[in-house]
């Protein structure tokens, strides 16, 4: 990773001067902020952002900065207001507890875009960009696959707070289970917390107590229950960023946000002179979801025909999903 | 003047001789080329008042101060004495006047501490406890190894720190001001303890300022004022006027005039009040008490045993909890009981809290301030919230001068005064308003004597002007000194009161010990 | 109910309850050690998050569990080396010194893990240790011991840690020091002594937990104590200063993390009040606080620095 990297402590002031450190400016490409809630390389939430902006690194000659672990909201405001005068050209809030800061900033920088999810929600204003991922398609066909894996019928999902994008995902989850195979009962845990991954641990021990042959979950924390899954040889789906590395024996397949899609979008409008009003959405139809196997996984054929036969029912529209 | 040179001749070798020691603090000198020395089997008692270098001079013999000059030599032999534990290996052991107990650790398990045990890393109390036996019935010193420290009555507890020395059979032994918690009949059995441990040889260093107790012990006694040695002498070479002379500097009238107290009306009544504790046990149980007009009544008893919860129920700082406290205006009763702080005084009640410090004024205040602290809020000193800062001054000046308070300025800290000025201060303050009644906790504790005479006589004062006066005190001698009558507290509970002429130390003392005829 | 709550997921809870104690537990029994003897250590779970980094790295580099282990154990005595340095011959006030250690391992052990690992990448876990014969006992063995090498060593520590502390000579001056430190000196013991090895021991105790956090996660990311280490302070107050007290505490605290957690995966707990029930343990372990609180009192001389001769 060759980004300019900072890291804040929680001091605002010392972000500010971190920030303008960071800020030489370049002429032709442009200046981008990324302020996310937990840490770069988290193989989850905030990685996909972050991928997604190196992804376009070169094409858009991108000067990248991060401030990353902004669990308080506050830490993260004081980063935006600090970007946007510093003159960048666009900042992505990437974290749904952003939203409100935005909404107080937005207005007192006109001439920079700002860009923030997950949300459908641009509160109005014309230089305030909104982007969501559909991560129930991805759920629903991971979990149309578990459903035809599952020998034990009792599928595990560990989650943090029933909201935004961890719901949409464990929601298409088990409608995909149910419509692939009505017998097998999903257990759905979410444990209260995004942070606490003994506890995510715990609830992952406690599903394959219960039978679970096949697991999936969702935010940072999630890295114990793929632990739990690792040392009991359970299947575990990943979303949000390619898991794999986390076991390799026992990761079957991911969902990936390729956030590119959308931010080409943006940057290309930030480039003509908009700078928001629109609300953006990564699909597995417009390839901003894309579903990546574990190739050292031997899955079973039917069941990733399945999935396969998911994922192009959804694209074409034969299958709909509910919100 | 005495013969101020010490006159016990003696061929034996000193265990200990402190020579020319000189200890500077910044801005003082606590100790100015003192030489001290103990022999086997002596008691030197050190005497002095508050200030007078006596502390410093037993924290260097222990260890717990470098000297900046001098030597202490140990039978003969010169020593450096870092920390506590040196002065433990050379067999120096000592009483402080707060007990160095660990109150949540049992008996043996305070004595054991520091000590090795015979099992190696683990403890051996039962080993412990059977010596600490053995120790108890050969000193007389009767205490129970198994009981935590929190249980025991001071007494016990003073019991427990010379089985302390005994067990690491000390050889001198300091003891700082060990008698003020006990009785007069506790300190005739202490005595007799110090005597046997003297009979074997070991040299004792008493610290105390009661004439009578330094007397009868010592055979030696060594005067310290303002950091320098003023001499040694002997009882029999010495009277108590003389020692006090010695320890003032100048004469000291300690005998009162006779004056007949013109009684008045009923002031202030105690009705069979009980007041809760701080340990869950009640510290007062049924305790009834009168003051009248212009008399002083000494409240003696020995410390902790309910007089800081009586001082607090009265002046409204702590709930009653069955009972009556009352004033009386013009033979009318206002109960008092419970209404707080600034109700009782409005009431006509004035107080000088046992705890000047903390209770009775603030350090980082002005004296000025401290003298308008209950009132500041008067019309007199305020008008709309904002303070008249040219009459506060104008009041506090005149009390100062009135009560002789030494002080630079009224502008300074009363932290930078003396305890004998700030008690002064305090006193000033709560006279000032011309009380009907008045509470004075320990008013002359840890003051210098020429202070306390002054307050003393400030009290009479105010008693032979018509102001009913409770003294509550856990000098026995300040009690028979000032009170017309006496009354003694034991465990909470009204023990008797009886007119001072007819009291004697050895009723009182027994009162105080909670025997009842 | 009964068909659902069968003995396996009994079984499945309480060794679930005892796993989740365990981190806990080492945490805070290393905490109680300072308090006995006087001090307060607020960054425990700073000190946690270096150890367990430090042993994620180490088995990482070495796939050596009990390397890693050892490392754990060795960053909570550097730390503590320098807590103590810091509070006892300086005197530095406790309170906001534990709250700088916290700060400084939040950050330091992420920025390590960032510049020397990256993508958090899994470890070697611990393995089950089956305790010969007991083990075998039905239902009793699969809850108490069939668990992996950690959980012993935090349990086995409970009567070492209380035997030393009401039984050794060191123990008792540890008491002392903690009660009343002009008392322990005035005896010969010395109280910077003392609190250098307590404070060291407490500290390699949370480095331990911090190990036993990662490699029983296998992971380490950033934060990954979420905390932990103050409710492991909080652990010491509800225990009373004392090892049992203490270890009833984590017990108390992890089943009821283990309870709420399986009777949310069996659908006992209806989806909506998920949020609210996960935070029964913080709130029952507080309302425990509340109860046991006001019988016991803390170490007399708790967060007071000793000066000589004062």
């Amino acid at each position: 990773m060759n980004t300019k990297y900072i890291k804040q402590l929680g001091i605002s002031a010392v972000m500010a001067m971190s920030v303008g450190f960071a800020s030489s400016s370049h002429a032709e490409g442009m200046k981008v902020a990324i302020i996310a809630p937990s840490a770069s390389n988290d193989l989850a939430f905030t990685q996909s952002i972050v991928d997604a902006v190196n992804v376009l690194k070169d094409e858009y000659k991108l000067e990248i900065a991060i401030t990353d672990g902004t669990f308080v909201v506050d830490d993260a405001a004081a980063a935006i207001r600090a970007y946007a005068k510093q003159g960048y050209d666009v900042v992505i809030a990437h974290g749904s507890q952003y939203g409100g800061s935005l909404k107080e900033i937005a207005p007192d920088f006109p001439e920079t875009a700002f860009t923030w999810g997950t949300s459908a929600d641009t509160f109005g204003l014309p230089n305030v960009s909104s982007y969501e991922a559909k991560s129930n398609e991805g759920g629903y066909v991971m979990g149309v696959m578990a459903g035809a894996m599952t020998k034990s019928n009792v599928i595990g999902v560990v989650g943090p707070i029933e909201v935004g994008d961890a719901k949409l995902y464990v929601d298409g989850f088990v409608d995909g289970v149910e419509a692939s195979n009505a017998d097998a009962k999903v257990n759905v845990n979410y444990i209260g917390s995004f942070g606490d991954v003994a506890l995510s641990a715990e609830a992952g021990k406690a599903h394959i107590a219960n039978g679970a042959d096949v697991m999936t979950g969702t935010a940072q924390m999630v890295v114990g229950a793929v632990g739990a899954a690792r040392s009991e040889n359970v299947a575990w789906f990943g979303t949000q960023a390619n898991q794999t590395k986390l076991g390799k024996k026992i990761v079957v397949a991911s969902q990936v946000y390729k956030w590119e899609v959308v931010l080409r979008t943006i940057f290309d409008d930030a480039k003509a002179g908009k700078l928001g009003g629109e609300m953006h959405e990564i699909t597995l139809a417009n390839g901003g979801l894309v579903m990546e196997f574990n190739d050292d996984y031997s899955l079973d054929a039917d069941a990733k025909a399945a999935g396969e036969a998911a994922v192009a029912g959804i694209i074409a529209g034969d299958i709909k999903l509910g919100e | 003047m005495n013969s101020v040179s010490a006159s016990i001749q003696s061929d034996r070798q000193p265990m200990l001789e402190m020579r020319g020691i000189t200890k500077r603090f910044p801005g003082v000198i606590a100790n100015d080329n003192v030489s001290f020395d103990v022999l086997p089997g002596e008691v030197h008692t050190l005497l002095g008042e508050n200030g007078a270098g006596k502390s410093t001079l037993m924290k260097i013999l222990y260890g717990l101060y470098q000297p900046d000059e001098g030597d202490v030599l140990i039978n003969g032999e010169k020593v450096s004495l870092q920390s506590p534990s040196d002065a433990i290996d050379h067999r120096i052991g000592m009483i402080h006047q707060h007990f160095m107990l660990v109150s949540s650790l049992t008996v043996a398990e305070n004595v054991a501490l520091g000590l090795s045990s015979t099992r190696g890393p683990i403890t051996d109390l039962k080993q412990v406890a059977k010596k600490i036996k053995s120790l108890s019935d050969r000193y007389g010193l009767h205490v129970d190894p198994d009981a935590y420290i929190w249980q025991l009555a001071v007494g016990e507890r003073q019991r427990v720190e010379i089985i302390k020395a005994l067990y690491r059979d000390v050889q001198l032994l300091v003891l700082d001001e060990p008698t003020a918690v006990l009785t007069p009949q506790e300190v005739d059995d202490f005595f007799v303890i110090l005597r046997e441990m003297t009979s074997d040889g070991r040299g004792l260093i008493f610290i105390s300022h009661k004439m009578n107790e330094v007397m009868e012990l010592s055979d030696r006694i060594s005067v310290l004022r303002l950091g320098r040695l003023v001499g040694t002498t002997t009882p029999q070479e010495t009277t108590r006027e003389a020692l006090a002379q010695m320890m003032v500097g100048r004469e000291v009238d300690n005998t009162r005039e006779e004056r007949p107290a013109t009684i008045g009306r009923t002031a202030l009544s105690i009705n069979r009040l009980s007041v809760g504790g701080d340990r869950g046990v009640d510290a007062l149980i049924d305790f009834s008490l009168d003051v009248q007009q212009g008399e002083i009544v000494g409240l003696a008893g020995v410390s902790g045993n309910g007089q800081r919860e009586l001082a607090e129920a009265i002046s409204g700082l702590r709930p009653i909890k069955s009972g009556s406290i009352s004033l009386f205006h013009d033979g009318n009763p206002k109960p008092i009981g419970g209404l707080g702080p600034k109700a009782v005084r409005e009431a006509g009640l004035s107080f000088v809290p046992e705890e000047r410090m903390r209770d009775g004024a603030i350090g980082e205040f002005s004296v000025a301030d401290n003298m308008v602290l209950h009132n500041h809020h008067s019309t007199r000193f305020s008008r709309g919230g904002f303070l008249n800062f040219g009459e506060i001054h104008r009041h506090s000046q005149k009390l100062v001068d009135d009560f002789q308070v030494k002080t630079p300025s009224i502008d300074t800290p009363a932290k930078n005064l003396s305890g004998g000025n700030i008690q002064k201060m305090i006193i000033a303050r709560e006279l000032d308003s011309d009380p009907e009644v008045l509470i004075a906790a320990q008013p002359t504790r840890g003051v210098d004597i020429g202070a306390a005479e002054y307050i003393h006589a400030r009290l009479v004062a105010a008693r032979n002007a018509g102001t009913a006066i409770l003294v509550i005190s856990e000098d026995l001698d300040e009690v028979m000194l000032l009170a017309d009558r006496i009354a003694v507290i034991c465990q909470g509970r009204m023990m008797g009161v009886v007119d001072r002429i007819d009291a004697s130390r050895e009723q009182l003392g027994l009162m105080m010990a909670g025997v009842t005829d | 109910m009964s068909d659902v709550i069968t003995t396996t997921v009994i079984v499945a809870t309480i060794a679930s309850g005892i796993r989740l104690a365990t981190p806990f537990l080492l945490a805070s029994l290393g905490e109680a050690i300072g308090q006995r003897s006087g001090v307060l250590n607020l960054g425990v779970d700073g000190v946690m998050l270096l150890g367990a980094f430090a042993s994620y790295y180490v088995v990482l580099e070495t796939e050596s569990i009990w390397l890693g282990v050892m490392t754990g154990i060795l960053t909570g005595l550097l730390m503590g080396l320098f807590y103590a340095i810091i509070t006892v011959p300086l005197r530095a006030e406790q309170g906001v010194s534990g709250i700088g250690i916290y700060l400084f391992g939040l950050g330091m052990s992420d920025l390590l893990f960032q510049k020397l690992v990256g993508t958090p990448l899994p470890i070697d876990q611990f393995s089950e240790w089956h305790v010969p014969l007991l083990s075998d006992i039905p239902v009793v063995g699969e809850m108490f011991f069939q668990h992996t090498p950690m959980v012993y060593i935090a349990f086995l520590l409970v009567p070492i840690i209380a035997f030393i502390i009401n039984r050794t000579t060191f123990g008792l001056s540890i008491r002392a020091v903690g009660e009343s430190p002009e008392s322990a000196d005035s005896l010969g013991v010395s109280v910077p002594k003392v609190r250098f090895a307590t404070i060291m021991a407490g500290n390699a105790l949370a480095g331990l937990a911090g190990a036993a956090l990662a490699i029983e996660l296998g992971i380490f990311q950033q934060n990954l104590t979420n905390a932990m280490g103050f409710i492991a302070i909080a652990l010491v107050y509800f225990g009373a200063w004392r090892a049992p007290g203490v270890m009833a505490g984590s017990l108390v605290f992890g089943m009821v993390g283990a309870i709420v957690l399986q009777a949310k995966t069996l659908g006992l707990i209806p989806r909506s009040a998920s949020d609210i029930a996960a935070m029964a343990p913080a709130v029952i372990t507080i309302l425990a606080l509340i109860i046991v609180a006001n019988r016991f009192r803390q170490p007399a001389a708790l967060t007071k620095p000793y000066v000589r001769g004062d």
